[in-house]
């Protein structure tokens, strides 16, 4: 067996990322599905329910300032998330090494997926229910979220 | 936080001269179950040039402790940092120095 290199490596200055066709049609499918939720003019409960946690409340004890927060700043942070999934997308196709803000780009587009995965299968940290509960372990959503852990893993590996 | 691999720890000088009395809102980190530590402790890194030893000692705050205050400074410079947690998807919120219990 050949000695494994991990998916995401450093060059030089430059960051490569190497991982299958079927992966990185899967990764560009998720991207583009996560693309049309965010510029979905009104999205349903559930597409709201699914988004939560890529907008976090960032005035917890102040609606006034909160709203005039999400007022100012959501339109901002919907379009860095949709500048990095630009940069996946042509980082998936070309396969070219990248630079740090790229690979950064990267690494923000597939935590912003896992996040959304995360929220979905109720995720949670409490060792007694081992991150996931029955119902979702064995499912195929688990399953990529698991891999985009790794693969996110790998990016942090890369640019640490 | 999940529990990933251990992150090598570099002894640089603290920086908790970032942290001054006359700042008036501090931002604040909390745990979630889908943020990786590596990650946490990554941003923490490249968002406010924290040294990798105290950048883990705030990492762990966040997953031990719940929450940890990584920032602080004027309410403009607060939101600017909050916004820029949230661009990497950590959950970030700010308050007035003080308010926090």
């Amino acid at each position: 067996m050949n000695r494994f290199r991990g998916p995401v490596r450093r060059k030089g200055d430059r960051y490569v990322i190497e991982i299958g066709t079927d992966e990185t049609a899967l990764i560009t499918r998720l991207v583009g599905e996560l693309r049309a939720l965010l510029t979905d003019p009104e999205p349903d409960a559930e597409a709201s329910q699914l988004l939560l946690r890529l907008f976090p409340v960032a005035y917890p004890d102040d609606a006034d300032m909160e709203a005039e927060y999400q007022r100012l700043m959501r339109d901002e942070l919907v379009q860095s998330k949709l500048s990095a999934f630009d940069i996946i997308d042509e980082a998936l196709t070309s396969m070219e090494s990248l630079d740090e803000g790229r690979l950064v780009a990267v690494m923000q587009s597939i935590n912003s997926i896992r996040l959304v995965l995360g929220n979905m299968l109720e995720v949670t940290d409490d060792p007694a229910i081992d991150e996931v509960d029955d119902e979702h372990e064995d499912s195929a959503e688990y399953a990529l979220y698991s891999y985009l852990s790794w693969l996110l893993e790998w990016c942090v590996r890369a640019l640490t | 936080m999940p529990i990933t691999l251990e992150p090598t720890r570099v002894e640089e000088p603290s920086i908790d001269e970032h942290v001054a009395p006359d700042h008036p809102w501090i931002v604040l980190v909390w745990n979630d179950p889908v943020n990786l530590m590596s990650y946490v402790t990554l941003v923490l890194k490249k968002l406010f040039g924290y040294s990798e030893a105290k950048a883990t000692e705030l990492m762990l705050d966040v997953h031990h402790k719940g929450r940890a205050v990584v920032a602080n400074g004027s309410r403009e410079q607060a939101e600017m940092h909050v916004f820029r947690l949230h661009e990497h998807g950590l959950w970030a919120t700010m308050e007035k120095d003080g308010t926090d219990a």
